[in-house]
């Protein structure tokens, strides 16, 4: 019973102090957006031209689905920072000392993840029943079929959803903003499969498609499985519903759900095989590659150092000396973002850069040019939240100018850095003399680093850029979603005025949330 | 040059004081400000050093409102917070560098200013070290220089001795007295010695009000008479710390010899010469006795 106690308590601390914080109030708010989105059809689940009759397994289902399709994504990167909130508070060092073993850290850890998120579906289940209530159709309420869903699909998906969290932190090379970059394409990958296989998989796509599919071929034997679509968009009016009572809860269903739960504690398991007990020499690949090697002090040691320190004059600065340095302080702060990344960064930068330049295919550079702006993905997070994640905002606002001249000279090295990793497709629509291509494509290199720094001063984190800009990214440049292209190349007439004013909005944006923090203007 | 605090207040999530009425005059020289945990200190710096804005009244810098105009004292600040952090990928040279230029520094002062700030925090040797592997007294002192860069006529420090080997924790105390003759210097700390070999004057703060604004000279001859050395057996030593306030104990041959805190000694208690941690230790003491005295009224 005791590692029980334990778990609960760690588990219990950790969610308590998330719940404490206003983000926690964000995370509900997120949840109940998603709600109000698909009460307003803006989130759909459709068959062709049928929708469900909205009775309790229907809607049950159906805000299932947006807990598990929109809530493992957003949520993933909500949740994934419990272990390192103890590495920053030094919390991690206490509990390290003590007899806990490393496998009920994890799960303790992967247990509050679980807890946020069960928060965040209660949320939508809620939803559910509000929305069934205000749009009575079919047989009355019943409980059980609303739940039901919630209970045996979105609960196993988050918990699997929590235990990679758990996983992605322990491992060093996933800890950062490259794990999230990469779970979004590990996501996307499988909710793709989900979709076509049809198979019991643990965001619940396929196993609802396989039900409800079968239930409307009984009604039009015409009915095709690949027009089973759940997206969020614009409004497309269903011409027809047909009833569909709900998934079978037969023993067998169960146990498949479960089956995903088992896995997930297996794979918090799993991270504590990874997780070193914050042993700072034991940080990973990436700590024995790049990060600084322990230096000795050797104040003291050395006494002509010593006779040396002692003798110093400190030189008094003119007063008239200072100008108004602001070059000198934008590539203080392109330094700050470049510094820290291997040669190899650089490489694959400038290989971006020359092929979007070269290629002579227009499809082939397209993907070019798209790639060369998602590369600096990592660079553009850190912007604004940097004082935040470094512990210097004092240092650094309690500074003659912080506002008028700092915040600016951080957007204009996101800038530089923009037009620089970009830059080949510039070139190429300028040499072109195709005007509207490269005023579009400027308004792109303006729009993405002022939307860095806009959220990372408001979250003061770099993780709601990474996850924001990766999404659009997937959607605009790579997929071509019509007015979400921001690199010039979709031809949309209003790209250069949208983005550059949306740009201008940033920037307002992000002045007013660094000014808020001040305290001081 | 003068640093006026009139009447601030600062209250927290609309409830808590942290500060109420404090009313201060500084002029050039060392204040060492003095205060149990929680008494206001940090949020008093904070305000100083524009970090957070007073609930109420006023802080001038030679006559500017920093309510109004910030930067008249962030021009000429140099502020060394208890907790801050560095960028772990720089090494000394870059960091100092980049908040040179956030100071609004040429480039030609920044570095001969930067060679002269690493000697004297003896990181010379080390300047091309990455920060990510500095120790925590390496980091202090990579901080105490970030705090000189601008060469600041009003010097905030919190805690800056926290962290340092003995004789770092010496060479930064010289340093304070050295700077303080054309600056105002705020030192902030609980090491009493940090102060009593470095403050020109003492504000000891409790409460979030001022309890005591004077030199150290006035604060000792305040405890004068209160200061008392008296033997006791090792067995006797419970009674004691329950009856008087006890500022030191040391065990010898004969006993313990315990230094109280009162104005009626024991019998065989011997009057013995205030320490500033006698003084500090009184002075809250009294103020103490007053409050609970205005609270049974």
């Amino acid at each position: 019973m005791t590692r029980g106690r334990v778990l609960y308590h760690l588990a219990r601390a950790d969610f308590l102090e998330r719940v404490r914080r206003y983000g926690f109030l964000l995370t509900l708010a997120f949840a109940a957006g998603l709600a109000f989105l698909t009460y307003s059809g803006n989130i759909a689940l459709e068959l062709g031209e049928y929708r469900g009759v909205y009775n309790s397994a229907w809607v049950g289902s159906m805000m299932t689905l947006v807990s598990t399709t929109f809530v493992t994504l957003a949520g993933f990167y909500m949740v994934k920072n419990t272990i390192a909130r103890d590495r920053q508070t030094r919390v991690g060092l206490v509990l390290a000392t003590t007899p806990m073993s490393k496998s009920l850290y994890t799960l303790g850890k992967a247990l509050s993840n679980f807890a946020v998120l069960a928060a965040m579906v209660g949320v939508l289940a809620a939803a559910a029943a509000i929305l069934q209530l205000a749009r009575p159709e079919g047989a009355g309420f019943e409980p059980g079929k609303l739940l039901a869903p919630f209970i045996w699909v979105a609960l196993p998906a988050m918990a699997m959803t929590a235990a990679v969290a758990v996983l992605f932190e322990t491992l060093p090379v996933l800890r950062g903003g490259a794990g999230n970059v990469i779970y979004f394409f590990a996501w996307s990958a499988y909710l793709g499969l989900s979709g076509v296989t049809g198979a019991n998989d643990y965001l619940g796509l396929g196993f609802f498609m396989r039900s409800m599919t079968s239930a409307l071929k009984l009604v039009d034997p015409s009915h095709r499985e690949d027009q089973f679509t759940f997206q969020a968009g614009p409004v497309v009016h269903t011409t027809k519903t047909f009833l569909w009572n709900g998934v079978d809860w037969t023993p067998q269903v169960l146990l498949g759900r479960l089956q995903w739960v088992a896995i997930a504690i297996g794979i918090a398991w799993l991270a504590a095989l990874f997780f070193h007990r914050f042993d700072p020499a034991r940080e990973g690949w990436r700590r024995q590659k790049t990060a600084p090697e322990p230096v000795e002090d050797r104040a003291g040691a050395n006494e002509l150092s010593l006779a040396r320190a002692a003798a110093v004059q400190l030189t008094p600065l003119a007063r008239t000396a200072r100008g108004s340095p602001f070059g000198r302080l934008v590539l203080s702060e392109l330094l700050l973002m470049l510094k820290g990344h291997g040669w190899w960064w650089y490489w694959v930068a400038a290989g971006l850069f020359a092929a979007s330049l070269a290629v002579p295919n227009a499809q082939a550079r397209q993907a070019v040019a798209a790639v060369a702006w998602l590369w600096p993905v990592l660079i553009w997070s850190q912007m604004g939240a940097r004082e935040a994640r470094y512990d210097t905002g004092k240092l650094v606002f309690s500074c003659a100018h912080a506002l008028d001249r700092q915040l600016p000279a951080v957007w204009a090295a996101g800038v530089v850095v923009a037009i620089s990793t970009g830059g080949g497709l510039g070139i190429r629509l300028l040499i072109g003399g195709d005007w509207p291509g490269f005023t579009a494509w400027m308004a792109g290199a303006l729009f993405v680093p002022t939307l860095a720094l806009a959220l990372g001063v408001w979250s003061g984190s770099s993780r709601l850029f990474e996850a924001v800009y990766t999404l659009w990214w997937y959607a605009g440049p790579m997929n071509h979603v019509p007015g979400l292209d921001f690199t010039g190349m979709a031809r949309w007439q209003f790209g250069t005025p949208f983005y550059g004013l949306a740009a201008l909005a940033l920037l307002a944006t992000a002045y007013f949330g660094r000014r808020r923090k001040l305290g001081y203007a | 040059m003068q640093l006026i605090i009139d009447k601030v207040g600062k209250l927290y999530g609309g409830k808590v004081w942290a500060l109420r009425n404090f009313s201060l005059a500084l002029r050039p020289g060392v204040l060492g400000l003095l205060g149990p945990n929680g008494a206001g200190k940090t949020t008093l710096m904070n305000i100083i050093a524009t970090i957070t804005r007073a609930t109420e009244g006023t802080v001038t810098w030679n006559g500017a409102d920093l309510k109004r105009e910030p930067d008249a004292v962030r021009a000429v600040l140099g502020y060394l917070p208890q907790d801050f952090g560095v960028y772990p990928n720089l090494n000394a040279v870059e960091f100092l560098e980049y908040f040179a230029a956030v100071k609004g520094l040429d480039g030609a002062s920044a570095r001969r200013r930067i060679d002269e700030l690493l000697q004297l925090v003896n990181l010379a040797d080390m300047r091309k070290r990455p920060l990510g592997g500095y120790s925590g007294g390496m980091r202090q002192r990579v901080g105490i220089a970030q705090a000189l860069l601008n060469d600041p006529q009003l010097l905030i420090v919190d805690e800056p001795t926290a962290g340092l080997d003995p004789e770092e924790r010496v060479r930064f105390r010289n340093l304070l007295s050295d700077l303080s003759g054309d600056r105002i210097v705020i030192l902030s700390t609980h090491i009493v010695s940090d102060v009593e070999a470095t403050a020109t004057d003492i504000a000891l703060i409790s409460g979030g009000t001022l309890v005591a604004h004077a030199p150290p000279e006035e604060l000792l001859r305040a405890a004068e008479g209160w200061v008392w050395e008296w033997v006791v057996p090792s067995s006797e030593l419970g009674a004691a710390k329950q009856r008087y306030l006890i500022s030191g104990t040391v065990r010898r041959a004969d006993g313990v010899h315990v230094r109280l805190l009162t104005e009626c000694a024991p019998a065989g208690a011997v009057p013995v010469a205030a320490t500033l941690e006698d003084a500090y230790l009184h002075c809250l003491s009294t103020h103490r006795a007053q409050l609970a005295e205005v609270a049974a009224k």
